[in-house]
């Protein structure tokens, strides 16, 4: 699958191969929700991007999964695509009360995270936003990590070793990581595709200490932190 | 941060009008400000910095919708800087403080 023809600037291979995995694991059936569900919850996040102002609607938006998302999941979906900034703890308690379970609620983070992510990818190139594929058949998988607990954010996460035993292990492969990395640790399958992205697009995270590496040729640590410390200043990420 | 400042770095004036105009609303100052990095570092810096960026505008909604909060070592090491550009005052920042009003 080749999503960048397109472009008129080099897109790497292994970042294209990653986005269109991505895309495609999109459509599967998560730990939460089954593949309508999750590429229902990926065009919400881009509608609401396009009739914000923050995209550009394509030519080809793809397969819209023919189901209608509960409001407390639209109101989470849209906050978050569009005012990241404006995300505060009653918006998780108003999803919380509104029964979505903690799963579930991060489940959708994730999934709106990278859809936005590769939405602002492909405008930032300069090519159209990718169709979104068909969904597939199946059930979620269901799977929450046991040694998931209420740490320090809203929502419970797995410790790192050796509190978090052998799901630490299995989740973070003996590393020792911080909440960006551990906030999606109850649903595995959303961090793992978070880390992926962190470690093609801005660099592997056991360089992340070293300011002379430089992950994308040409374009220097230095300049690699001008353009994540200014896109956190305006989405006022504290992190 | 402030697009105002001269960060030293060449390019990085480019950058920051880039950065600032990917998730912005104006498209025709994102392509200006993109022929403007492809000029000053080359194409390839272009589908760079939309990598980077794009992986911010990811973390950034992770960070926020999770509500996590920053870790003492990066709190210790990042005080001064916090203050002088303000960052403390973004609302993000209750999910931090809360855990760790010390480092205020």
């Amino acid at each position: 699958m080749t999503l960048y023809a397109d472009s008129n600037f080099p897109v790497p291979k292994d970042l294209e191969a990653i986005h269109a995995k991505q895309l495609n694991q999109l459509a599967k059936p998560g730990s939460w929700g089954t593949g309508a569900q999750r590429l229902a919850i990926a065009a919400e996040a881009r509608q609401a991007g396009i009739d914000a102002g923050m995209l550009e609607e394509p030519a080809d938006k793809g397969t819209a999964p023919d189901i209608t998302l509960p409001e407390v999941v639209c109101k989470v979906v849209h906050k978050l695509a569009v005012s990241p900034k404006d995300f505060l703890e009653d918006s998780y308690l108003e999803a919380k009360n509104g029964g979505l379970s903690n799963e579930e609620y991060i489940e959708i983070v994730g999934i709106v995270a990278r859809t936005t992510n590769m939405d602002v990818f492909a405008r930032g190139i300069g090519v159209s936003l990718q169709p979104l594929p068909a969904a597939c058949a199946g059930e979620p998988s269901r799977i929450r990590p046991q040694a998931a607990i209420q740490e320090k954010a809203w929502v419970p996460t797995v410790p790192n070793s050796p509190d978090g035993g052998s799901d630490a292990d299995t989740i973070y492969g003996g590393m020792h990581y911080t909440y960006i990395v551990r906030g999606l640790s109850l649903v595995p399958d959303e961090l793992r595709m978070h880390v992926e992205l962190e470690e093609t697009q801005y660099l592997p995270l056991n360089k992340i200490m070293n300011p002379e590496y430089s992950h994308h040729e040409g374009f220097s640590r230095a300049h690699t932190e001008i353009v994540a410390a200014r896109v956190s200043a305006l989405n006022e990420c504290f992190f | 941060m402030d697009p105002a400042l001269d960060s030293g770095v060449p390019g990085g004036q480019e950058l920051l009008r880039f950065a600032t105009a990917i998730i912005g609303y104006d498209r025709i100052e994102l392509d200006a400000a993109r022929r403007d990095v492809a000029k000053a570092i080359g194409p390839a810096a272009v589908t760079a910095a939309s990598a980077v960026a794009a992986n911010f505008t990811k973390n950034d909604r992770i960070a926020n919708g999770c509500g996590i909060p920053s870790e003492p070592m990066m709190l210790k090491a990042t005080k001064d800087i916090r203050a002088d550009l303000g960052l403390n005052e973004f609302r993000s920042a209750v999910n931090t403080f809360k855990h760790f009003p010390e480092f205020w």
